[in-house]
C-alpha cells in the first residue's frame, strides 16, 4: 500500500518537476529504468509470495542500478559501452518478463 | 555438455540461461525469508526503506518519460520552423517573380513607345526576349506528357519488408524529359516549358536523387512539356521523331505513359530567373 503511494508520488513528482537530465548521466538512463522496472516487478512477485523483504527490495535495487552503470561505465571506456548496455537491458528485461508472468499466474491462475 | 560439476558447484552453461529466464526471482527474497525463518520482518526502517525505493523507482520512469518526450517535441519545432521558412521564402520569391514580370512589361511598353513600333530593332528584340523567356508566351503548340508507370505494390519483394526497389518505382530520368526538350527545339519549337516551369537558353534538366530538376527546381511525374510554335510542323516532326518511336515502344513495353496532343492555345509562363551578365571593357584598355 504504502508502496504503491510511493511509486505514485515519485512519478507524479518526476512529471511535476521535468528535471533536466545532465548530459553525463544520459547513457545511465535507460539502465536506471529497467532496473527500476526490474526492482517493482520483482517486489510485487515477492509479495505475492509472501518473502518480500524491504531490505532487499531497497539494497536490490540500489546495487543493480550501480553494478549495471559500472559495466556501461567500464564498457564505455572500453569502447563497447552500446553492447554492454544492451546486454544489461536484456539480462534485466528477460527478468522483468519472468517476473511479469509469475505474477500473472499467481493472480489470474493461469 | 554437463551442466554440473561432481562437487555440485554450477558452471557456466546453457543452463544458466535456461535458468534464468525460467526462473527470474531474485533469490535474495528467499535467502532473506529462510533467515528469518518464516517469521515476517520487523524492522523500525521498514516501512520507510520501501517508500524511499519506491519513491526513487517511480521518480527514475518519470524522468526517463519527460527526458524522452522533451527531446520529441523539439525536433518537430525545428522541422516545423524549417518548412515555415522554406514556405515564407517561396512565397517572397513568388512575389518578387511576379513584380520583375510587371516591371518588364512595363519596361517593354517604355520601350517600345521610345523606338516607335515596326522597326527592325523592336522585332528582333521582341523575338530575342520570346527565346530567352522573359516574356510569357501564347500560342498554337505541342503537348507531350510523360509519365512512370503506376507505383507496383511492396509485397514479397526480395530485400527488407516495405521497399520498393528503386529502379521499379522511377524509370524515367531527367534524360528521358531532356531528349523529349531536345527533339522539340530541334523540330523549332520557340518556348518550352516543363511542369510550368519555363526554359530559357540557359535552362538545366539535371537529376538529384530520384527528382528530376528543372533549373533547380524538383518536379515529379507525370512531366508535362508544353511547346509554343507551329502546331502542325511540330507534331509532325515530333511524330516522326526516335525519341517518340521510343517512347512508344517503352509505353507498351514498361507502362509508362507517353501521349502527345496537338493544341490550338497553350500558354507558357515567363521565366523569372534571368540575370543579367553585363560585358565589360577589361582593366588595361584593351590591346
Amino acid at each position: 500500500m504504502i508502496a504503491a503511494v510511493a511509486l505514485i508520488a515519485g512519478i507524479v513528482a518526476g512529471l511535476l518537476l521535468r528535471p533536466t537530465v545532465p548530459t553525463w548521466l544520459e547513457p545511465y538512463l535507460p539502465i536506471a529504468v529497467v532496473a527500476a522496472l526490474d526492482a517493482v516487478f520483482g517486489g510485487v512477485r515477492a509479495r505475492l509470495d509472501s518473502v518480500f523483504d524491504a531490505k532487499v527490495f531497497v539494497v536490490s535495487f540500489i546495487s543493480n542500478v550501480l553494478v549495471a552503470a559500472l559495466i556501461v561505465y567500464l564498457g564505455d571506456k572500453l569502447g563497447v559501452g552500446g553492447q554492454l548496455s544492451t546486454a544489461v537491458v536484456v539480462v534485466l528485461g528477460i527478468r522483468i518478463f519472468g517476473n511479469a508472468a509469475a505474477i500473472r499466474r499467481r493472480l489470474f491462475h493461469a | 555438455m554437463t551442466t554440473r560439476r561432481p562437487n555440485g558447484e554450477r558452471g557456466l552453461s546453457p543452463q544458466l540461461l535456461v535458468e534464468l529466464v525460467m526462473d527470474p526471482r531474485d533469490p535474495a527474497y528467499e535467502a532473506a525469508a529462510q533467515r528469518r525463518g518464516g517469521q515476517p520482518a520487523r524492522h523500525w526502517y521498514d516501512r520507510p526503506a520501501l517508500a524511499v525505493g519506491a519513491l526513487i523507482a517511480g521518480f527514475v520512469l518519470a524522468l526517463a518519460y519527460v527526458h524522452t518526450n522533451r527531446g520529441a517535441p523539439g525536433a518537430v519545432r525545428v522541422h516545423d520552423d524549417l518548412v515555415t521558412r522554406v514556405r515564407t521564402a517561396e512565397q517572397r520569391a513568388t512575389v518578387l517573380a511576379t513584380e520583375a514580370q510587371r516591371d518588364t512589361l512595363r519596361l517593354n511598353a517604355l520601350r517600345d513607345s521610345a523606338l516607335g513600333d515596326a522597326g527592325p530593332l523592336s522585332t528582333a528584340l521582341d523575338r530575342d526576349q520570346l527565346l530567352s523567356g522573359e516574356l510569357a508566351a501564347t500560342g498554337p503548340g505541342l503537348q507531350v506528357t510523360l509519365s512512370e508507370p503506376p507505383a507496383p505494390r511492396s509485397t514479397s519483394d526480395p530485400g527488407r519488408g516495405g521497399t520498393v526497389p528503386i529502379a521499379a518505382g522511377h524509370i524515367l530520368t531527367d534524360r528521358d524529359v531532356r531528349s523529349v526538350v531536345n527533339e522539340l527545339w530541334a523540330g523549332g519549337a520557340e518556348a518550352i516549358a516543363v511542369n510550368d516551369i519555363r526554359l530559357t537558353p540557359t535552362s538545366a534538366v539535371r537529376f538529384a536523387g530520384q527528382a528530376v530538376l528543372v533549373d533547380f527546381q524538383p518536379i515529379a511525374s507525370p512531366y508535362t512539356i508544353t511547346a509554343i510554335g507551329d502546331a502542325d510542323a511540330l507534331a509532325t516532326g515530333f511524330a516522326a521523331s526516335d525519341v517518340a518511336s521510343r517512347y512508344q515502344t517503352l509505353s507498351s513495353a514498361k507502362g509508362i505513359g507517353f501521349s502527345f496532343h496537338e493544341q490550338s492555345e497553350v500558354s507558357v509562363a515567363a521565366s523569372p530567373g534571368t540575370t543579367l551578365r553585363y560585358a565589360h571593357v577589361p582593366a588595361g584598355g584593351g590591346r
